[in-house]
């Protein structure tokens, strides 16, 4: 075996072992012919974009593309799943600022702007809680199969964040929290660039599904003003269930479901992905809090945080297609003769 | 399903005869007239999809030094979708060779 050929099948290990086993020689010989005859002394590497193309082909596989195993195709649709329930969290954000901009201008209050009105400062406020809109533009425009345009205004929607938690915390240290928070907004985006590949055929789901994120809004708003004026002037840990209190209160409740009606391992899969990803935002507050109800608050949602998505992953694993290469090469590529 | 334009080129390729993965490439480079020059990577990507809709299918394997090498052909499906395909390229081209004549009259006049 040549050298050029040893390095182009290390290449071909970012495959999966089932595709492997199923195409890896074919792609050797195709290689070999399109490099012709080179001699191991002239130190031969497969070509950059020889490598890209694997790695594309790979990610793809991975993630449930054509001729992916039946359990890349679940791994798959949990990534896709991941980046559904992602948006969805943050076009309810979406909602609930507009609301909040709806309320100040009916009712001349204040909008929680920084910078004096007409400065820069002010305008990139605005702007940047414009382009938080786009999350919920991205939610609708995947929820009706519109790919491109769900990439787009994902992207557009989660630049601001990104640049604003990115730059401070290259410059001085920041509290890990934020990291956290930054992973959990663009955790969702990076799933929708992933999983919603050129194999994929997205669904087209129903408006009353679509503009769910609109009700939940004005759910949660509503509940947050009825905590605010029943509020007992001595208790804080109430707060802890507004705001992201919430969606660790509707993320159980759908875990729960999910376990209760053994949905498929996909949904378990992606259930626990962002359980994991609002842990890792709730964690840090304990470092934060005077040890009290507040603090035992917190304590009580990391636990169901992490006693719930360990559940899911176990559910999760359990219910994936078989691995083997054995049964990869029986339903895998539908390459069969003709 | 949508074509895009590696897979177009791939399945024109075996619009003639069973090819084998570089034969493929090699097809496609022609056809194009070098503008197209697919990755093995891509190839084996477009392979999976355009097999996963019946378009292609797998015609023969042999042996070669050694190694696996498996020839490749159309289906009918895959070749009505390239008649429709091109159909409809053609359709846009001839559009847009005709609003180029109108301009360009425009221009003269």
């Amino acid at each position: 075996m040549s050298l050029l050929e040893q390095r182009y099948r290390s290449v071909l290990r970012l495959l999966p072992a089932s595709y492997r086993a199923e195409r890896e020689e074919e792609m050797v010989d195709a290689f070999m012919e399109l490099s012709g005859e080179v001699p191991d002394e002239a130190n031969p590497r497969p070509r950059w974009g020889e490598i890209a193309s694997v790695l594309s082909l790979s990610m793809r596989v991975r993630l449930g593309g054509a001729g992916a195993s039946p359990r890349f195709v679940a791994w798959g649709e949990a990534v896709r799943l991941v980046a559904l329930l992602g948006l969805g969290h943050q076009a309810v954000g979406s909602v609930i600022e507009l609301l909040n901009w709806g309320h100040a201008l009916a009712f001349g209050t204040h909008v929680a702007w920084t910078g004096p009105p007409g400065s820069l400062e002010r305008l990139v406020s605005i702007a940047v809680s414009a382009a938080a809109l786009c999350s919920a533009v991205a939610f609708v425009a995947i929820m009706r199969g519109h790919v491109r345009t769900a990439k787009i205004t994902a992207l557009i929607g989660v630049a601001p964040p990104l640049a604003y938690t990115v730059i401070p915390m290259l410059l001085v240290e920041r509290p890990l929290s934020e990291l956290a928070t930054l992973v959990l907004t663009v955790a969702p985006v990076i799933a929708l660039l992933m999983g919603f590949h050129s194999d994929v055929t997205p669904r087209r789901r129903s408006w009353t599904v679509t503009l769910s994120p609109a009700a939940v809004g004005l759910a949660v708003l509503g509940g947050t003003w009825l905590v605010v004026a029943v509020r007992p002037y001595d208790q804080d840990w109430p707060y802890l269930w507004l705001g992201f209190g919430t969606t660790i209160l509707v993320w159980a409740a759908g875990a729960v479901v999910v376990l209760a009606r053994r949905s498929s391992p996909s949904w378990a899969l992606a259930m626990t992905a962002t359980g994991l990803l609002l842990l890792a935002v709730r964690l840090p507050l304990l470092d934060n809090l005077p040890e009290g109800a507040s603090w035992t608050m917190v304590c009580a949602q990391c636990a169901v945080l992490w006693v719930l998505s360990t559940a899911l992953a176990w559910v999760g694993a359990r219910g994936l297609p078989r691995a083997s290469v054995a049964a990869a090469a029986e339903t895998g590529p539908i390459l069969r003769e003709g | 399903m949508n074509i895009t334009e590696p897979m177009f080129l791939a399945m024109t390729a075996l619009v003639d005869e069973p090819r084998h993965g570089y034969g493929i490439v090699q097809e496609v480079d022609r056809l194009s007239e070098g503008h197209v020059q697919l990755k093995i990577g891509t190839l084996y990507g477009v392979l999976d999809r355009l097999s996963a809709a019946g378009l292609v299918e797998l015609d023969r394997e042999e042996a070669q030094n050694g190694r696996l090498r498996r020839y490749y052909r159309l289906t009918d499906d895959g070749a009505e979708a390239l008649r429709d395909e091109a159909a409809r390229m053609a359709a846009t081209a001839q559009a847009a060779t005709a609003r180029l004549r109108a301009r360009m009259a425009g221009g003269a006049a």
